[in-house]
This record gives C-alpha cells, sequence and structure tokens, in this order.
C-alpha cells in the first residue's frame, strides 16, 4: 500500500511537487499522469527515498519514507524508463544477482529468483551475456528482473515503456497485470492515455507539480465531460494555460 | 551486513572496472609502457651519443709542436684539415681545434709558459667530450714537462706536491642507489598513485550517475557511505596498482636497462623492516588520500566528461611536490614539508629510499597524512550523502 500526504518538494525558490496526496491499494495499477516535467519522477523519487519531502509524508506498506527510509526501500522495486540503469560490462544474471545479493538474498534463494524471473520473461537466451550489446527490448527485461528480484510489495514503474517497441510494450503490459493478479501495489507513471486506459481503474493527475485530479477513469470523464482521455489531458493542459 | 555490503560492492567494482578497457589502459599503460619506453629511449640516446662521441673525435690542430703526437694519439681521434674550421665546429663536423702559436715549443724549453687554445662548441655534448679529453691530453704533456723541469732544477716531482689527499666516500653502494632511486621513485609513485585511479574514480561516480545505476543502486536498503567505502577501496586498489606496476618497471628498467648508474649497481640493500614499513603506510595513506579526492571530483561532476576535466589537476596536485623535493637531499627538507599534503607522502618515500627515516619525521608525516585522509573522506561522505547527489538531473 502506498500512501501520500500532502507531499509537497522544493528545489530552492522552484516547487516541483506542490500539496499531492493519494493512496493506492494492495492489487492495484494505479495510473499517475503529467507532462514531462510535471513532478512524477520527484514523487516517485521521493517515494524511493532518494529525494525527501520537504513537507509532508509517504508510506509504504505503513513505513514512512522520512523516518524508516531502509524498510522503506526494502519493500519497494522501481523502474526508471529511458536510462534503464544497468551495467553494460556485466552479465544479465550478473545484474540481477548484484541486486539481489544488495537486497540481502541468500545465494539458493537467489539462484531460484534469478531462473524463475529469466523464464517468466524469456530471457533465458542471453541471461549470460553482457548487457552492454542489448537492444533496448532485451535490457528492459533485465532491468525488471532487477526490479522484482527481491519481491518487493510495492512496485514504482516510471514511463517504464519509454523506448520500447510495440510488441515489448505489450508484453510488458501483460507483466503489469500479472503482477496485480499478485498482489502487488503497482504505482504506474506515464503520458500515454492509451496505455493507462489499458491497465489502472484509478488515476492521479499532475500537471505543473499540483494534483489536479484523483479518483477513477470514469469520474474524470464525468467531471471533464469528455470521453476520450487525451481530450481531458489536453483540457487540464490548457485550462492550466489559459 | 555492512561488511558484506561492502564486500559485494567492491567485488562489483572491481569485475566491472577489469571488465573495462579504458580504465585499465589509464591504471596500467603509463607505469608498464611508457615509464620503461621513456627511460629506455632516454638511456639509449644518452649511450648512444656517448658511444659515437669516444668512437671518433674529429679535431684540428693549427701549428706544430711535440704536443700533436700526444693529442693524434687520443683514442678515436681523427686530424682533420678543413678548409673553415671554424664553420665546421659550428656544424658539427669537427669537435674541437687546437691552435698552437709559432715557437711554441722555444717558449716551453725557456722554461716559460707557452699559450694553447682550445676552440669547442659547449652545446654539443659531443664538442664538449672532446675538450675533456684534450684537456686530459695537455695536462698529462704539461706534467711531463713540469717533471723535466724539477729534475733539471735538481728536485724531486714530491717538491711540488707537499700533502697527498685522499677522499673517501662515506656513502654505501645501498645508499649511492638508493640516492638515486630516492631523486626518480618519489616522483614515479605519487604521479602514478595519482593517475592510476583517475579512470576507476570517474567511472563509479560521475560515469554510474550518467548512466543512471548510481540512482537504481541508492534505491536498495544500503547505506550510502557503505557504498562510498567500497567504491573508495577500488579506486585504491587500482592506484595502488598502478604505482606498484610503476615500481616494478623502474626498478626492472634501472637494473636491465641502458642507464648508466654511476657505479652503484641497483639493489634493495637500503630497506629495513622499518623503512618498509614506512614505505607501505605512506603509499596506503597516499592512495586513499588521492582516492577520496578523485571521489570528491567524481560526485561533484554532473557528467563522465566534466570529471575528466576535474580530474586532470589531480596529476598537478601530484606533481608539484614530487618535482620540488626530486633535487633534495632528505637532511635539506624543511619540516613543514612533513606537515603539507602530498609533500609529507614524498618527502617519507625519499627518507626510505635513503635508507634512514628519522622517527618524528616519520611520526609527523604518517600522522598528518592520516588526518588529511579523514578530512577528505568525511567530505566525500558529505558530498555522496547529499540529497539528490546520485541523481542526474
Amino acid at each position: 500500500m502506498i500512501e501520500v500526504k500532502q507531499v509537497s518538494k522544493r528545489f530552492g525558490d522552484f516547487t516541483a511537487v506542490r500539496d499531492v496526496s493519494f493512496r493506492v491499494e494492495a492489487g492495484e495499477v494505479y495510473g499517475l499522469l503529467g507532462e514531462n516535467g510535471a513532478g512524477k519522477t520527484t514523487t516517485m523519487r521521493m517515494m524511493a527515498t532518494i529525494l525527501q519531502p520537504t513537507t509532508g509524508d509517504i508510506e509504504i506498506s505503513g513505513f514512512s519514507v522520512q523516518r524508516d527510509p531502509v524498510e522503506v526501500r526494502r519493500r519497494i522495486g522501481i523502474l526508471f524508463g529511458g536510462d534503464v540503469g544497468l551495467y553494460n560490462r556485466l552479465t544479465a544474471r550478473e545484474n540481477i544477482a548484484y541486486f539481489g545479493s544488495l537486497y540481502g538474498l541468500e545465494q539458493a534463494r537467489l539462484q531460484e529468483r534469478i531462473d524463475s524471473l529469466s523464464r517468466m520473461l524469456d530471457m533465458e537466451e542471453f541471461i549470460d551475456r553482457r548487457v552492454g550489446s542489448f537492444s533496448r527490448g532485451m535490457k528492459q527485461k533485465v532491468a525488471i528482473a532487477r526490479t522484482l528480484v527481491h519481491d518487493p510489495d510495492v512496485v514504482l514503474l516510471d514511463e517504464p515503456t519509454t523506448g520500447l517497441d510495440v510488441t515489448a510494450a505489450n508484453n510488458f503490459r501483460r507483466m503489469v497485470a500479472r503482477m496485480q493478479e499478485e498482489g502487488k501495489t503497482i504505482l504506474f507513471s506515464s503520458h500515454n492515455m492509451g496505455e493507462i486506459n489499458k491497465l489502472c481503474k484509478r488515476v492521479a493527475l499532475i500537471h505543473k507539480g499540483s494534483m489536479r485530479f484523483a479518483g477513477t477513469l470514469e469520474s474524470m470523464r464525468e467531471q471533464y465531460g469528455i470521453h476520450d482521455l487525451d481530450d481531458i489531458f489536453m483540457a487540464v493542459v490548457e485550462g492550466s494555460e489559459n | 551486513m555492512g561488511r558484506r555490503v561492502i564486500w559485494t560492492v567492491f567485488q562489483k567494482e572491481l569485475l566491472d572496472l577489469f571488465r573495462d578497457r579504458k580504465t585499465l589502459l589509464g591504471t596500467f599503460l603509463v607505469p608498464l609502457v611508457i615509464i620503461p619506453f621513456v627511460f629506455f629511449l632516454l638511456g639509449m640516446s644518452y649511450s648512444n651519443v656517448e658511444k659515437e662521441a669516444r668512437a671518433y673525435v674529429p679535431i684540428a690542430i693549427h701549428g706544430t709542436s711535440g704536443l700533436t703526437a700526444a693529442l693524434e694519439k687520443i683514442p678515436g681521434a681523427r686530424i682533420l684539415q678543413p678548409e673553415n674550421a671554424e664553420q665546421a665546429l659550428q656544424g658539427g663536423m669537427l669537435r674541437a681545434i687546437v691552435t698552437i702559436p709559432s715557437g711554441f715549443d722555444e717558449t716551453i724549453a725557456a722554461g716559460r709558459t707557452g699559450a694553447l687554445t682550445v676552440a669547442y662548441d659547449s652545446t654539443n655534448q659531443k664538442s664538449v667530450y672532446a675538450r675533456d679529453v684534450i684537456e686530459q691530453t695537455v695536462k698529462a704533456y704539461s706534467q711531463e714537462i713540469v717533471a723535466q723541469r724539477l729534475q733539471h732544477a735538481g728536485l724531486s716531482p714530491k717538491a711540488i706536491e707537499p700533502i697527498a689527499s685522499t677522499y673517501q666516500n662515506v656513502a654505501t653502494e645501498e645508499r649511492l642507489s638508493g640516492g638515486m632511486l630516492a631523486g626518480i621513485i618519489p616522483l614515479m609513485l605519487v604521479v602514478s598513485l595519482a593517475s592510476g585511479g583517475v579512470a576507476a574514480a570517474n567511472d563509479l561516480v560521475a560515469g554510474e550517475k550518467e548512466r543512471g545505476t548510481l540512482e537504481s543502486l541508492m534505491t536498495a536498503p544500503i547505506a550510502a557511505n557503505h557504498i562510498l567505502t567500497a567504491k573508495l577501496l577500488a579506486v585504491m586498489v587500482m592506484s595502488t596498482m598502478s604505482a606498484l606496476a610503476s615500481l616494478v618497471s623502474v626498478s626492472l628498467v634501472l637494473s636491465f636497462g641502458p642507464l648508466d648508474t654511476e657505479g652503484a649497481g641497483f639493489s634493495l640493500g637500503f630497506f629495513s623492516p622499518a623503512t618498509l614499513l614506512v614505505l607501505v603506510l605512506t603509499i596506503l595513506l597516499l592512495a586513499a588520500m588521492f582516492a577520496g579526492l578523485e571521489l570528491v571530483l567524481s560526485t561533484i561532476a554532473k557528467s563522465f566528461k566534466e570529471g575528466q576535466t576535474y580530474m586532470s589537476g589531480i596529476i598537478f596536485v601530484a606533481m608539484v611536490p614530487s618535482y620540488m623535493l626530486m633535487p633534495l637531499n632528505p637532511v635539506d627538507i624543511p619540516f613543514l614539508y612533513y606537515v603539507l599534503p602530498v609533500f609529507n607522502g614524498v618527502a617519507l618515500c625519499k627518507e626510505v629510499f635513503y635508507g634512514r627515516v628519522d622517527p618524528v619525521h616519520g611520526l609527523v608525516g604518517l600522522g598528518t597524512s592520516l588526518l588529511y585522509v579523514v578530512v577528505i573522506i568525511a567530505w566525500s561522505s558529505r558530498l555522496f550523502r547529499r540529497e539528490g547527489a546520485v541523481v542526474k538531473n
């Protein structure tokens, strides 16, 4: 479970996130919508304890990011889009194993997790090859395996389908649906409305650091009187600029 | 838990660094290839110049004298008669011109002083060598005449030599060898300690930040200080390995290379358990200090390229004290240098290679080095733990 409580983040005079609140339940894929630079990544970085909220707090499975950062990190897995954050000179297996051991997984359990993730993500063919030569889709699979190696309760996906081709993006969404069935709490940030429509029931829409909407997709459509999500998004963006 | 994390990160860093050609080149190319190559070239060119200067000594002699025969006997001497001797000397075809004035032998026979002129070119090493051998020949000829004159006057040659002095060199062969090494090795050692860790340090923070791996790493449930400690150890290993490689390569070059070591054969006899301990501690503390400083720069840098620019300054930090102390004998090193960072390490290295470490210098040098290491590591830790330090943008 994720609970964001009136969180703000300031960098000097610039307010990146202003008074944002929402709650994500276990077994739910919650959409975090917004343009590039809206404050989605900053919010996720605060959840991952890389940044500290200036005001407010975030609780992950009951642990505060400010008071129990290490407990929070034990329970989350974060996947950044764009830069997948892998070591190119290590093999896929070495990358996953490195993170597994940092999460304190015992050797036998680690091997078991790597084997099962490798099967699940169809990586067996290239698991022992160095990551540097991989395609974007292959790298993304390794990054997902690394994110899930310690079997986290809460999964933060920051624009995870950026740069993936259609097949890889579809496979990825199928994976997210499977994680949801396993009861994981998933926060999915994106500016692709079609993707959000397929995966999420509830969303929060952030624009220029402030929350413009939080609730179900149906209530969003009702509130704006528009069916198409892209049009709603544009209405919010243009509305704030006019 | 902490130790396990440090070990895991340290192992991964070394594996990663050893698979990186760029880092390996940066760490080992200078000590293992460039240093021996430069020494070899220097030695080769010196010994070639000397060999040629001895084998062929073209000189011109203007005028005649009994001295001419002695000059002709100089090994390698060729008496030439070029049209324009001065031009030939400047062009290097001649190494020296000996001008004997007319009536030279008669002046000497009359018991007076004959004036002899030797023209040479001080900018030409081979001409300087010719001047030296001519001087020796003239001196020997002059002594013969002195002996004849004394005999003529009924005196023994001892009459003009009332004191016979013998000069004894108290430096042992070890110290002679160490003295020469004390000039070169601290320079090599400190420069390779500084340069050996540069590529690794830049890759491990600025590089990781740029590739986005540092941010992923920091989301793991481990303390930032443990990550930094592992990275510091990895950089120290790379810079110490680079320093040891340069020590080995300089030792090999001095043992087998063409450099003339002036009779002081290379030996490690100046090491005692105490001086060896001081050397090991000095190397470790310098490695830690450079590693800390390099990690500070790597953390401040926003990109790998920016990191490279900052790191270029590190070499100067190492070179300035090494060059300043290179010509000094340890007894002439001011006490302040045992307190200043890097200077203290270079000064202690010199004492080690001179075979005698002053206990006060040892304590002050190592103590202040430790203090600098603590300050730099605390600074890098503070920077590394700073919010957002690991984030790319």
